[in-house]
């Protein structure tokens, strides 16, 4: 703490007494120079502000520490050696001091000093002794609470790590093997999809640690993923797109929509013989960004689902991530919509990137 | 027949792209190194017109093999395809005018583009080019955009540019298969596009002239670009007059 603080609280009591003082004394029709009545409160004051603070600075964390028995059989005796160093300094200070008496030598001067004062000396030791450890307390508490609130942003973000995990192995080991069983029957087939695939972990390593990401490089990385997903489909997916414009630089959690369009795939469109459609569709609805995944297929089949659990963790993992960076301010929703079409529906809180990073674009000749 | 150096220091890198070059007759592999001493040496013998070259190799920076083949005004500098598995080198690749840039894998028909390209700046090469001098000889538009997109690096020549149309801070830069969104205002890309071959239909659109087919007034009074394929653009009062002109004179 800084000096002025116990300098400045020491000033501000001299004065409060010596006003007191010097009320109490007019009052008994006496007459008293005022700035004397300052002069020796101040030098009193300050004297004990000064004394704090050095205790303070320099045992500060040991007097806040200290057992209760230390504290009483310890510090018992020192406040009673500096009330009495002050009361030594002070009389120095003030040699014509009491008024209204005969001249005392210095010594004398100090006892009678004493005995008024010393008990004055001890009960401000004491209080500062006792704020000292309320304030150590009051520290502790709230280093404590800090340290909750960081361990819970660090708790959330490790499982959001976790979870952006779980999405990866299982969507990279999937392609590896698709490349595995293309690698028998078409090797440029394999060829390409294994280009794709490092497009795809090229994104993903850029991407880094980031958790939201603008929605171009959302879309981007869906667009690889859905080129692959086209060539197991002999393109008989029919793909749309739709982002308004002014959603490009829209922050959404990084691979939101992957595991919804593997599920649109993997129990809507692969029951389809004919062609199917999966459309994506990003709009701005007030300071909302809705986000629609529709797909054709068997419609939302619930003996389907219930047999196969893990299919769904996918889709659960996508409402947690939500729940984990929004709160309750999104919604996730899935709906049969006529005629066996599954609309995927996401609103969340419109964000856009504040300073979009640059994209590697040069003319050249 | 294009004399070809294959430099990459890893034996399979070299084994696979071997193999698809074989596929192709226009090339002819006069030669293999794996490190940048050896590549050096190699093309100082043979002269190849074409190189393939990893950029990390043993020994230096691929780039330090470019610098001082350049460092010698007399030396025929080959085109040069780079290969890497690592994608921070884009610019620096681009400023030495390599033919294009391939990030490791690449299947064969990413491959054939870029020797595809290639041929072509040897040929250019070989012919000096005529086309769009200004008086000083430099031609201050861009024949080509390098950009990231989908964990690609692509030299894109704006020729095969058939539109482009804006989108908020955005451009998409369509092609005849794929479309690129791109972080760039389109009065700027404008501006680095040849008037000759570029035009500004709309305030938010630009075609490339080689593939308008038609620009035709509807019955509304609006008026619309047709391109090659098809695919139609409405087009602004604006920008009318200047298409008119372009007409006239064509």
């Amino acid at each position: 703490m800084n000096p002025a603080v116990f300098l400045g609280t020491g000033a501000l009591l001299a004065a409060v007494f010596a006003l007191q003082e010097w009320v109490e004394v007019r009052q008994m029709s006496h007459h008293i120079n005022f700035t004397l009545l300052l002069a020796a409160w101040g030098v009193q004051y300050l004297l004990w502000g000064a004394i704090c603070w050095v205790l303070w600075q320099f045992f500060g964390p040991k007097l806040q520490r200290v057992s209760w028995f230390w504290a009483i059989a310890g510090l018992f005796p020192l406040s009673i050696l500096l009330s009495v160093l002050e009361e030594m300094v002070w009389v120095l200070c003030f040699p014509n001091l009491p008024l209204w008496m005969p001249h005392m030598k210095y010594w004398s001067r100090v006892l009678f000093q004493l005995r008024a004062e010393l008990v004055d000396g001890l009960v401000i030791f004491w209080c500062a002794f006792f704020l000292f450890r309320g304030v150590g307390y009051y520290q502790r508490y709230r280093e404590k609470e800090a340290a909750a609130a960081k361990l819970e942003v660090q708790l959330a973000q490790a499982r959001l790590h976790a979870m952006r995990a779980n999405l990866n192995p299982h969507f990279l080991f999937n392609t590896l093997n698709g490349i595995s069983s293309l690698m028998r029957s078409d090797v440029t087939a394999a060829d390409l999809m294994l280009e794709q695939f490092s497009s795809l972990l090229r994104i993903c390593l850029e991407r880094g640690e980031a958790q939201l990401i603008p929605l171009r490089e959302e879309m981007e990385f869906n667009e690889m993923y859905m080129a692959m997903q086209d060539r197991r489909f002999d393109g008989r997916i029919l793909q749309e797109i739709c982002v308004q414009p002014e959603l490009h630089d829209a922050l959404v959690p990084a691979m939101i929509l992957q595991p919804i369009l593997e599920n649109a795939y993997r129990h809507g469109l692969c029951h389809l013989s004919d062609t199917g459609l999966l459309k994506i569709e990003a709009r701005k609805e007030n300071a909302r960004l809705r986000l629609n995944v529709l797909n054709s297929g068997i419609g939302l089949n619930p003996e389907c689902s219930k047999d196969s659990d893990n299919h769904n963790l996918g889709l659960v993992n996508v409402q947690d991530r939500l729940r984990l960076h929004y709160g309750a301010n999104q919604s996730f929703s899935i709906s049969e919509v006529d005629p066996a079409k599954v609309l995927v529906s996401i609103t969340l809180p419109l964000q856009l990137c504040e300073d979009p990073a640059p994209v590697l674009a040069e003319y050249g000749a | 027949m294009i004399p070809t150096i294959l430099a990459d220091d890893e034996l399979l890198a070299r084994q696979k792209l071997r193999q698809m070059l074989f596929e192709d007759k226009e090339i002819e592999l006069v030669g293999e190194s794996g490190t940048t001493s050896e590549t050096l040496d190699l093309v100082r013998r043979q002269r190849p017109d074409l190189l393939f070259l990893d950029i990390r190799m043993h020994g230096r920076d691929a780039f330090d093999v470019v610098e001082e083949l350049a460092s010698d005004a007399d030396f025929p500098m080959p085109t040069i395809i780079f290969t890497t598995a690592h994608d921070g080198y884009a610019l620096r690749a681009f400023e030495v005018h390599a033919a294009d840039y391939l990030l490791k894998p690449f299947t064969s028909e990413r491959l054939k583009v870029a020797i595809r390209r290639a041929t072509l700046q040897i040929q250019s090469r070989l012919t000096p080019p005529p086309t769009h001098q200004t008086q000083n000889g430099i031609n201050p538009y861009a024949n080509r955009i390098v950009f990231k997109s989908r964990g690609r690096i692509l030299f894109l020549p704006v020729s095969s540019i058939r539109w482009i149309g804006a989108e908020e801070n955005y451009v998409r830069i369509c092609t005849e298969g794929e479309s690129y969104l791109l972080r760039e205002p389109i009065g700027h890309l404008e501006e680095k596009l040849d008037p000759q071959l570029f035009l500004r239909v709309h305030r938010s659109s630009i075609v490339n002239l080689q593939f308008v087919k038609e620009v035709r007034t509807e019955s509304t009074g609006e008026s619309v670009v047709i391109l090659l394929n098809g695919q139609r653009l409405s087009m602004s009062r604006t920008y009318r007059s200047r298409i008119n002109e372009w007409l006239t004179h064509s």
